[in-house]
């Protein structure tokens, strides 16, 4: 009855207002200055105009930007998925001892600060790192050779980096789901393939999805990380805005990329929540 | 030759020994219950015949196959989950339709099963709602409707009225039942519940310990109870201990606190014993073969009949149930006269 009532006028329900610090501080710290960037880049010397935006997808370099960073963040949340959506499973239905040990090894790393974690993939990626010592040692490659400053080293490096913001949300679905659903699909005739497409990944849905957006989102706007593994000659969005910004001075161009990758962000995220919710719905 | 056939079924989980050999045979159409206590080994059992779980040793084989070593999606075997287990994304009739899209069969053989095992369990007005909003009544319906729809050979049920209120468990046991029937669907049912296994069940094997102590009609468990756990575990009795006497002509003498008893059987002279009789076969100022003479404890009123516990000694019980009392209830304390046949007297050795 009580619920039935908050449900048809929310502001009665007094919990509401627990939210309203945490929206007063995203309000000033976080939504003001985005206001702010937005409309910088949509006010010229003459008042309001499309200038910057036009300007900007004029030029290929840019176009190639964009591409670069929709393209390395496309690869790093598919890295991030294939290792990620198999690990959730294996630390949802782990023992006990096992479960807390997997999962001290996937949140410990989140305490190392994203700079340590980029260098020491540097040194991971060199021609005489971990990676081409293996590499060679396995047979796939002849001789080492030199991962840091490539595109693939960069998606191994971001993977790695953003990989428990894959896990944890997919873990998180997968824990709530009964064990006995694959069962009663078993005893129903269905092979475990059959199982898998028709139980579990409808239902882990919702766990994907957020984990995709997290990662997507996290992996299309980072800085620090293509920064020190691939240096400035592949440029991204995000790169370029802090170029503009701090080498370049140039705050319209900056601010015209930032709004861009943002829309790219929200677009992305939105998106695919939206397609989850049609999957999961019509199945 | 058994429809169903489990021989020697012996499965530990570490040093626990869960199922001990247990044989168990099925025929075509029947309806067992594997009744006993929780940890007695029947979902485990239950669990094996499903294919759920492997054994360690032992067969199972169902309509002259032996299915042993076959995953549960080739056993044709249906199973009705205790949480039902529906699948929470799907629709009253997607779950229906499950298994049978998973077994290839085409839309229009599809739409009518599920349209016709709807219908059989009164659930056609909910065919698109989301089995989330059912209650549990109409869930229990649902999972039994998918796991016939695919038509399988065998059911398993799992206490699948275990989490629903009294009055709606009852009608929908004689539903079931009466489905089962008409289906021709050989069923094994797993209960902790005496009441749902006698009312329900062609045959009862009642578990203990992992193995099974009697497999019989629900009517035999209840007469001559096998062991002293069937007795125990299976309805109500009054219990009395004691030492044989004398034994003559399959008849043995047993000294015991109310005197001297007698009770069908072969024990030799000195042997403990506890003998046993059901409490509807105890009659009140009536004699029978022989009469005791015992003071009222209790006198418990439960509507249709009343049950009359009287004063012992030691860990014996002696009960009554009556629902002729021509002068009302009996005052606790009163001296009160009972009787019984020698051939309702049960005996069994006492460990």
């Amino acid at each position: 009855m009580k619920a039935a009532a908050a449900a048809r006028s929310p502001w009665r329900d007094p919990v509401i207002w627990l939210a309203v610090p945490a929206i007063v501080y995203l309000l000033v710290l976080y939504a003001l200055p985005l206001l702010w960037l937005l409309t910088k880049s949509f006010i010229g010397p003459g008042g309001f105009t499309l200038r910057p935006y036009i300007d900007f997808f004029a030029d290929p370099f840019n176009w190639r930007v964009v591409w670069n960073t929709l393209g390395i963040a496309l690869w790093v949340t598919l890295a991030c998925l294939i290792v990620g959506y198999p690990a959730a499973f294996a630390l949802a239905r782990a023992g006990a001892a096992l479960q807390i040990a997997m999962l001290i090894a996937i949140i410990l790393p989140l305490s190392i600060g994203v700079v340590v974690k980029a260098f020491a993939w540097q040194i991971v990626l060199r021609r005489d790192g971990v990676v081409s010592q293996l590499l060679v040692a396995v047979g796939i490659w002849d001789e080492p050779q030199r991962l840091l400053f490539t595109e693939p080293g960069l998606v191994l490096g971001a993977a790695n980096i953003f990989l428990p913001f894959m896990i944890l949300p997919i873990y998180s679905v997968v824990k709530l789901i009964d064990p006995r659903l694959l069962e009663a699909g078993a005893t129903l005739g269905a092979a475990p393939l059959y199982r898998f497409v028709k139980i579990m990944v409808p239902l882990t849905l919702p766990g994907v999805v957020s984990g995709v957006a997290f990662v997507f989102s996290m992996s299309v706007s980072m800085y620090v990380v293509p920064s020190l593994l691939i240096g400035d000659r592949f440029q991204t969005l995000s790169t370029l805005t802090g170029r503009s910004f701090l080498f370049m001075r140039n705050e319209q161009l900056g601010s015209t990329t930032a709004v861009i990758l943002l829309a790219m962000a929200v677009g992305v995220v939105v998106g695919s929540t939206w397609l989850a919710r049609r999957l999961g719905g019509s199945t | 030759m058994n429809f169903l056939d489990v021989s020697g079924a012996t499965k530990s989980f570490g040093a626990a020994t869960v199922l001990d050999g247990v044989d168990l045979g099925v025929g075509q159409g029947e309806f067992v219950s594997l009744l006993g206590p929780s940890g007695c080994g029947k979902t485990t059992l239950l669990r094996i015949v499903a294919g759920l779980l492997g054994v360690d040793r032992g067969t199972v084989k169902l309509d002259g196959q032996d299915i042993t070593a076959l995953p549960p999606h080739k056993r044709d075997v249906g199973v009705v989950f205790q949480n039902y287990a529906l699948f929470p994304h799907l629709t009253v009739a997607e779950n229906v339709a499950f298994g049978l899209k998973a077994r290839r069969r085409g839309s229009t053989e599809t739409a009518s099963a599920v349209k016709r095992f709807l219908e059989l369990v009164h659930l056609s007005d909910f065919a698109d709602r989301s089995v989330r909003a059912l209650s549990g009544g109409q869930q229990q319906r649902v999972a039994v409707a998918r796991a016939l729809a695919v038509r399988p050979k065998l059911l398993l049920l799992d206490e699948p009225f275990s989490a629903l209120d009294r009055k709606l468990r009852e009608g929908m046991q004689i539903d079931l039942r009466r489905l089962l029937r008409e289906l021709g669907t050989t069923s094994v049912f797993v209960t902790h519940d005496q009441d749902e296994a006698l009312t329900m069940s062609d045959r009862i094997a009642v578990m203990n310990k992992g193995g099974i102590e009697q497999l019989d009609t629900p009517e035999a468990i209840y007469r001559k109870p096998a062991t002293a756990f069937a007795l125990e575990f299976v309805g109500l009795s009054s219990r009395l201990s004691g030492k044989v006497v004398g034994t003559q002509d399959g008849l043995v003498t047993v000294e015991t606190s109310f005197g001297r008893l007698v009770a069908p059987g072969n024990f030799v002279s000195g042997a403990p014993v506890m003998l046993a009789v059901r409490p509807e076969r105890i009659t009140v100022d009536r004699p029978g073969d022989f009469a005791v003479t015992a003071k009222l404890r209790d006198a418990v009123f439960q509507g249709a009949k009343v049950q009359l516990h009287f004063e012992t000694t030691g860990g014996d019980q002696l009960m009554a149930e009556t629902a002729d009392l021509p002068h009302g209830l009996p005052a606790p304390g009163s001296e009160m006269k009972l009787g019984w046949a020698v051939a309702d007297t049960l005996i069994y050795p006492v460990p």
